[in-house]
C-alpha cells in the first residue's frame, strides 16, 4: 500500500534520515522501533509531507505522492497523529472532530465518523461540549486518534501515541490500535514501547542512525537476538 | 458640574472612537495571529481606506458608508496581491524579514500615494446633523463610524466561530501541524487571512476619515500604526476580538485622560494623552504581560 525507497530528509543542514526503505501492506500494522533520535518521527512527518524528502521517493497504491503536500494526501486517505498530540486546544472536542472531518470527502461521511468515533471512545461522546485543552492526557489522545479517524482515512500515520500515558492508558491506547485495524485501516506506527507495539504488529523495522537496520515479520524480529541487543536495549 | 459634564461626553466619544480604534486593529491581530506576522505597514492601509473615502465622495458624492464595503474589496485585493507577491515567500523567513518587508511596503505604499495624490492634507465634509444630548451634541456621523465598526467586528466574530473557513482559520492559529492532518490547506488560509486582515484595515480607514475630516494625507497612517500596536498589545496581540474590546479601553483612556489633564493649569492635555496611553501600556506589561484579554 505505502512503499518507501531511500528516503533522505532533515531539518535545515543537519540530515537525519539516509536512505529510508519500507513497505507497508493494506490492513496491516506496521511498527518502526529504534532509539530516541533515529530519526522515526522524521520518518513520519516526511511521509506525510511536513518535512520536504531531499531525495527518494514515497508511492501510495501506486501513486508517486512524494512532493505532495499534506492536504492532499489527506484528500488520499492518508493521515497523521502527530506526536504531541496537536490538538486545538480552545475548541471543544466535538469542533475538533469536526475539524478533521474538514475536506468533502470526508464532511459527506460526517455522521457515521462520529458514530464510529464516539462507538470507540464513549468518553469523548461525554465531553464533547468541553475545550480540548481541558482533557487528561489519556483524553487528548484518544481525541488525536479520533480526529485523525474523522478524516476518512485508509493508512493513519501515528507518532508516539504512548508517549506520556499510565501503563493502563497505554494499553489501552493499543488495543484501539488494534481495533482499527480490525475496522480495515492500515497503520504504520512508530514506538519507543517495544513490547506492546510488537505485541499488536504484524511487521516491524528497526530504524538505526537514519537507516533501516533490519525488517520483517513481528516473529522475525523477536527471534533475532542479535538484534534486540544492539537497537532495542531489551 | 461643568466638569463632570465634560468628562461623561468626552468619555463617550473616547468609547465612539474606541470602537473604530479596535476595529482599525482587528487587522494587524488577525494577520499576526495567523502568521506571526507583525505588519509594522499598518497604517499604510487604513491611508488607502481614507482615501477610497475621500475620492468617493469628492468625486462621485458616494457616502463614506457605502465605500465600506468598496474599500474591504479593495483592500482585499491588494492583500491578496501583496501575499503572493510578498509574504508567501516569507512566511517560514525569520521575523525581521518580514517586518523589514511589511515596513518596506508600508513606505512604498505611502510614497505612491504621494506620487499620485500629492502631499497635501485633503478633507472632506459629511453633513448629515447631529444629536443632541442633554450634556453634549454628537454628530451622526459619528455615530454611524460607531455602529458600523460594532456590525462589522460582529459579522467578523460570527464568521470565526460558524463558517467552516473562519473555523480553519482558528485551526490554523491553534495549531498548525493539527490543522495540516486534518486536510486543512494551510497556505490558502494564509492567504486568506492576510486578504482579510488588509480588507478590515483598509475599511477601518474609512471610518477614520469620519474623526479626522481634513486629515487625509499620505503619511497619515503613521499615527495608527503606533497607536495599533499599543491596542493590539492590550489586547493579547494575537487576538482580534481582544484587539477591538483594547480599542474601547484605549479610546476611553486618551479622551478621558484628556478631561482631567485639562484641568491641570500649564498643562497642554493633547501632547500628554499619548505619554498617559503608554504608561498604561507599560503597566500593563509589567502586571499582565499577555494583555488585558490575553490567556486565551
Amino acid at each position: 500500500m505505502l512503499t518507501v525507497r531511500e528516503l533522505e530528509s532533515g531539518y535545515g543542514e543537519m540530515q537525519v534520515l539516509w536512505g529510508v526503505n519500507l513497505d507497508v501492506r493494506e490492513k496491516s500494522i506496521t511498527t518502526v522501533l529504534g532509539p530516541n533520535g533515529a530519526g522515526k518521527s522524521t520518518t513520519l512527518k516526511t511521509i506525510f509531507g511536513i518535512l520536504k524528502p531531499w531525495s527518494g521517493t514515497v508511492e501510495y497504491i501506486g501513486e508517486n505522492v512524494t512532493n505532495m503536500p499534506p492536504h492532499k494526501k489527506v484528500e488520499l486517505g492518508i493521515t497523521l497523529v502527530p506526536e504531541g498530540r496537536h490538538l486545538f486546544p480552545n475548541m471543544t472536542v466535538e469542533d475538533n472532530l469536526i475539524m478533521g472531518a474538514y475536506l468533502k470527502r470526508a464532511e459527506d461521511r460526517l455522521e457515521d465518523s462520529l458514530d464510529l468515533v464516539y462507538t470507540l471512545f464513549p468518553r469523548l461522546k461525554e465531553r464533547e461540549k468541553q475545550k480540548a485543552g481541558t482533557l487528561s492526557g489519556g483524553e487528548q489522545q484518544m481525541l488525536a486518534i479520533a480526529r485523525a479517524l474523522m478524516t476518512s482515512p485508509n493508512l493513519i500515520l501515528m507518532d508516539e501515541p504512548s508517549q506520556g500515558l499510565a501503563p493502563k492508558l497505554v494499553k489501552e491506547v493499543f488495543e484501539t490500535v488494534l481495533k482499527l485495524k480490525e475496522e480495515g485501516l492500515t497503520i504504520l506506527l512508530v514506538e519507543q514501547n517495544v513490547f506492546a507495539s510488537l505485541e499488536i504488529s504484524d511487521y516491524a523495522y528497526v530504524l538505526h542512525e537514519g537507516k533501516i537496520a533490519f525488517g520483517g515479520s513481528v516473529d522475525e524480529v523477536r527471534e533475532s537476538e542479535e538484534i534486540k541487543k544492539a537497537y532495542l536495549g531489551v | 458640574m461643568a466638569f463632570v459634564e465634560q468628562l461623561i461626553a468626552n468619555l463617550l466619544y473616547g468609547a465612539i472612537l474606541g470602537a473604530v480604534y479596535g476595529l482599525a486593529t482587528m487587522g494587524l491581530s488577525l494577520i499576526f495571529g495567523v502568521l506571526r506576522i507583525v505588519n509594522v505597514g499598518h497604517g499604510a492601509f487604513i491611508m488607502i481606506g481614507a482615501f477610497t473615502a475621500y475620492w468617493m465622495f469628492t468625486l462621485y458624492g458616494i457616502s463614506p458608508v457605502l465605500s465600506l464595503p468598496l474599500a474591504m474589496a479593495a483592500g482585499m485585493i491588494i492583500g491578496v496581491a501583496v501575499y503572493l507577491v510578498v509574504v508567501k515567500r516569507l512566511v517560514d523567513a525569520p521575523e525581521l524579514a518580514t517586518l523589514l518587508a511589511m515596513f518596506a511596503i508600508g513606505i512604498f505604499i505611502e510614497e505612491a500615494a504621494k506620487q499620485i495624490w500629492g502631499a497635501n492634507y485633503v478633507g472632506y465634509s459629511w453633513e448629515i446633523g447631529s444629536i443632541s444630548l442633554p450634556f453634549t451634541e454628537i454628530p451622526y456621523t459619528k455615530l454611524v463610524a460607531f455602529i458600523s465598526s460594532i456590525l462589522i467586528a460582529a459579522a467578523v466574530y460570527v464568521w470565526f466561530r460558524k463558517t467552516k473557513l473562519g473555523k480553519a482559520v482558528r485551526a490554523v492559529v491553534e495549531d498548525r501541524e493539527g490543522a495540516l492532518t486534518c486536510g486543512i490547506d494551510v497556505n490558502k488560509i494564509y492567504a486568506l487571512s492576510f486578504s482579510l486582515g488588509i480588507g478590515l484595515t483598509v475599511l477601518s480607514g474609512v471610518l477614520v476619515t469620519l474623526f479626522t475630516p481634513v486629515g487625509i494625507n499620505a503619511y497619515m497612517g503613521g499615527e495608527y500604526t503606533l497607536k495599533a500596536f499599543v491596542i493590539a498589545v492590550l489586547g493579547g496581540l494575537a487576538s482580534p476580538w481582544g484587539a477591538f474590546y483594547a480599542g474601547f479601553i484605549f479610546g476611553l483612556i486618551e479622551n478621558g485622560s484628556y478631561t482631567l489633564l485639562g484641568l491641570i493649569p500649564g498643562v497642554e492635555p493633547f501632547g500628554l494623552t499619548r505619554f498617559v496611553s503608554f504608561v498604561v501600556l507599560m503597566l500593563v506589561l509589567l502586571l499582565k504581560p499577555t494583555g488585558l484579554l490575553g490567556g486565551e
